[in-house]
Parts: C-alpha cells; sequence; structure tokens
C-alpha cells in the first residue's frame, strides 16, 4: 500500500547515543552524547525510558510547543515496556507500536497519515544495547562467543517532530510492506531473514510509484549488515533483473572500529544515521529509508520456527534551502 | 480445484523459492573458520588442564593433603575465580580471546551461573535469582546426571 502526502514534513528531531562502543559513525554530530547505560537508575531497562524521556522532552523544549497532540513510539522490550513508561511521564495521547527494527519508519507512516493542518506528532523510538542482549541473546557478562553475522545492538533514542509546518525535510510517500518468511531460522543471522522483505518492499515502491531506482539519490536500509545487504541486493536482482546501485545501509557503517560485528542493529540504528549522518552531507535530495525488522520472539526461536519478517519504505525529499 | 492448484503453483513460479535463497545465503556467507577457533580452544584448554595439575600437585606436595581433597580444592579455585572474573567483567573479553578452552572446564560453569544471576538480580532474589541462576546451566546439570547414570551403568557392566 502506497500513500502519498501533499503536506507533511519532519520539523525537528532529537537524538541521543549512549555508548561509544566501535566509535560510532555519528559521535561528533550527534544532539547529545552520555555514555552512561544506566543514567543513573538501578536497572538497565528505567535506563532506557530516561532515554525516550530525554530526547522527547528535549524535542518539545526546543521546538516550544506546548500541544503535542500524539506521541507514537516503540522499542526492543518485552511489550514495549519503556515506550510506555516514558510515555505515562507526559501527558499526551499515545500510541505504541512494534515491529522490531522497522519501528522508526512504521511510526513515520502512521504519522504522515494521522497528522492534519493543527497537529504535531512525535514519532519516539530507541534502543538499548543490554537490553536486547538479556532479552534476544545470552545474559549480558556471559560472553557467548559470537559469529560474522551477529549485529551489535546500537543504543540511543531518537524522537522526530511531524507536522504540517513547512520544513526542509519533506515525507512525500510511503509504502507499506508486507511480512515475508523464508526458511531462515538462524537468529543470530537476522540480516538474511530481512533481506527478502527489503526487497520486497523497494520493488513494491517502485512498482506502486511506476519509479527507477535511480531516480532516488540514496536508497538507505535500516540493519541488515554487511552480509545481509549483498543477499539484498542479489534478491533484488533476481525478483526484478535490475540492479540497486545507490544503497547504503546503516548498519554497515555504524560502527568505525574494526570489530567482530557484521554492523549495527536496533529500532535506533536508522534514525540515528539518517539525521545524524546522511542529512549532515547535503548532498542527497531524495532519499527512500527502508527500515527492516525481524519479527522473532524468543519463544519462537526455541520451536524453531522461521524468522518473519517485515519492512517499511518511507520516501523523503530534502530541500537544504528551506530553514 | 485444479485451477486453483494452478494458479498457486503459478504464483510460487514468480516468487523465489527458499531453497534459492538458501543458496544466495551461503554463497555470501559462507563458513566461519572452524579449525582456527578448535585450535585456539585445544592449546587454551589444554593450559587450563596443565594449570589444574600443577595447582594440584602444589595442593598435595605444600600443604600435604591427599589427592582427593587436592581435586576438590582446585575445582573450588576455578569455580571461585570464574566467577570472581564473571563479576569483574573480564571473563567475556578473556573469552572473546580463549574461545571454548574457558567453558568447558568448570570456569565455564561458573560464568554462566553468576552472569544469569548477575542478569536478573534486578527482579529480586527469589523469581529474578532464584528462578534463573539456573537458566543455562539447568540442561548441563540435567544432561550431567543423566549420562553420569548411563555411563556408569556401562562401566559397571564392563
Amino acid at each position: 500500500m502506497t500513500n502519498y502526502y501533499s503536506d507533511v514534513y519532519i520539523n525537528d528531531y532529537y537524538s541521543l547515543l549512549s555508548s561509544s562502543k566501535f566509535n560510532p559513525i555519528i559521535l561528533d554530530n550527534v544532539d547529545e552524547f552520555i555514555n552512561d547505560y544506566y543514567m543513573g537508575e538501578k536497572t538497565i531497562e528505567e535506563a532506557e525510558v530516561r532515554y525516550q524521556e530525554l530526547t522527547i522532552k528535549k524535542l518539545i523544549q526546543k521546538n516550544k510547543k506546548k500541544n503535542i497532540s500524539l506521541l507514537i513510539s516503540g522499542d526492543l522490550q518485552n511489550q514495549i515496556l519503556s515506550s510506555t513508561l516514558s510515555a505515562s511521564i507526559f501527558k499526551i495521547p499515545y500510541l505504541g507500536i512494534y515491529s522490531a527494527c522497522a519501528t522508526f519508519c512504521e511510526g513515520l507512516i502512521l504519522a504522515s497519515n494521522l497528522t492534519n493542518k493543527k497537529s504535531n506528532i512525535i514519532v519516539t523510538t530507541s534502543s538499548h544495547n543490554l537490553v536486547s542482549e538479556k532479552q534476544f541473546r545470552f545474559p549480558v557478562e556471559y560472553g557467548a562467543l559470537r559469529k560474522r553475522v551477529n549485529t551489535c545492538t546500537a543504543s540511543g533514542s531518537v524522537s522526530a517532530l511531524i507536522s504540517c509546518k513547512k520544513s526542509k525535510i519533506k515525507i512525500e510517500s510511503s509504502t507499506i510492506g508486507f511480512v515475508t518468511k523464508t526458511n531462515h531460522k538462524d537468529t543470530n543471522d537476522m540480516g538474511s531473514a530481512m533481506a527478502p522483505s527489503c526487497a520486497e518492499v523497494i520493488k513494491l515502491h517502485l512498482k506502486n510509484t511506476k519509479r527507477d531506482p535511480s531516480y532516488y539519490d540514496l536508497i538507505l536500509t535500516g540493519d541488515l549488515g554487511i552480509y545481509g545487504t549483498e543477499i539484498m541486493k542479489k534478491y533484488y536482482n533476481k525478483i526484478t533483473n535490475q540492479e540497486l546501485k545507490n544503497v547504503i545501509d546503516s548498519g554497515s557503517i555504524f560502527y568505525q572500529e574494526e570489530n567482530i560485528y557484521a554492523g549495527a542493529s536496533g529500532p535506533a540504528c536508522l534514525p540515528l544515521i539518517l539525521f545524524n549522518y546522511i542529512l549532515k552531507q547535503k548532498n542527497y535530495k531524495k532519499i527512500l529509508i527502508v527500515a527492516t525488522g525481524s519479527l522473532h520472539s524468543v519463544l519462537s526461536s526455541n520451536l524453531k520456527l522461521p524468522i518473519p519478517s517485515v519492512s517499511h519504505a518511507v520516501s523523503l525529499e530534502v530541500d537544504n534551502e528551506i530553514n | 480445484m485444479l485451477f486453483l492448484y494452478k494458479t498457486l503453483k503459478k504464483e510460487n513460479n514468480n516468487n523465489m523459492n527458499n531453497i534459492e535463497y538458501d543458496e544466495i545465503i551461503k554463497e555470501n556467507i559462507g563458513k566461519d573458520n572452524i579449525f582456527k577457533n578448535v585450535f585456539i580452544a585445544f592449546f587454551t584448554g589444554g593450559l587450563m588442564g596443565l594449570f589444574a595439575q600443577l595447582l594440584t600437585d602444589f595442593f598435595v606436595n605444600y600443604y600435604k593433603i591427599n589427592i582427593n581433597d587436592a581435586y576438590f580444592y582446585t575445582f573450588c579455585f576455578f569455580i571461585i575465580v570464574g566467577s570472581i572474573l564473571t563479576g569483574a567483567g573480564v571473563f567475556d573479553k578473556v573469552l572473546s580471546i580463549c574461545k571454548c578452552g574457558l567453558i568447558v572446564p568448570s570456569t565455564g560453569f561458573a560464568n554462566t551461573m553468576t552472569s544469569s544471576a548477575m542478569d536478573n538480580k534486578s527482579e529480586g532474589f527469589v523469581k529474578g535469582i532464584g528462578a534463573n541462576i539456573f537458566k543455562l546451566t539447568g540442561s548441563i546439570i540435567l544432561y550431567g546426571v543423566v549420562f553420569g547414570i548411563i555411563f556408569g551403568f556401562i562401566r559397571s557392566i564392563i
């Protein structure tokens, strides 16, 4: 399903990075950098609540907005705990969403469809390295040996303000993807699980909008990782006989320091790279962001079920001359 | 019915089938170098064994205790050191260098239990630590006992 929007804009954003592990590429550009997994709290779960609270609060303060009409947020914790807890601090109508690492794009699509002349909507997402290690993998200090295909969850949070007020980032159109499932069962390798859904949603978006891949200056994918990106390109080539050249994967470029992982992952990975690296470069006009989410749970991987995955695409038009 | 079957089959042909996709994954990812990891684990595990033997000899010769007690003390030493290193956050860093050479001995057992306990500490003593401390080690204990019984039987027969 593809929707077109005539006057929806991302007015502002506020991003928080909370770990300097492996020297992230956005370290100097990010709005706020706090190298702390606990934020003065006793548990890591509460720390993630503080991440979201901080970005939402700072975003509201920065824009001096009093009447926020809706807050859409999501994260990786069970029953999106940190989103609901951080939403309970503000008295803003709230929608909680979950599609793993595709949460930010899902939020943008929802916000774009719900916005009208008077409303200001905040879309928030966050991820915490230790929380997702504890929840999806092994205990934090266990030190399980990693495969090359493993990704390392990025820690941080991003809030974006969406309204009809004109600004330099315009949301032009969006495509909601469908859930794909292959035989792939290895939860260490989420890139391979998400690659088909990513390729399918790009194909669907380009088909519905009758565009060519070269229409976009950049296709920014979510967190496929180094191997997942190559697999996605090959898959796309097989289903359409076209080649994707202008693809950057935000997970692959996230860490600068050499490490054992195939890149970064997590819902915060794509927006952190988009706002603090891609948009700061100012040489991309038309960007298609495709957030990819692997929708498995601990139970589903123990039951040895194939990993379902979903991706959503949002087309952005950037005009750097408008302030 | 036949029509439905044909349309379904046609749809499947248009999409990529799972076997083809598995091939793409294999092409791109390849396999991890097992031999290197196995060699490192063999070497570090061997070093651990040597160290344990030296420690046992030290207990026997220096403190003049009998050999069975010395084995027990060595075992305790490894568990205590493994737990303390895990608590200090060092064990996982050492493990990434030494590979499975540290998991297979009792240090690995101590590390697994301590890390599970640390992870769930915030959920309280009963529902957190108590319920989760054997989350990963439970299977080691269970199958250790089961196979101990089986091999004990076999040995008594032979």
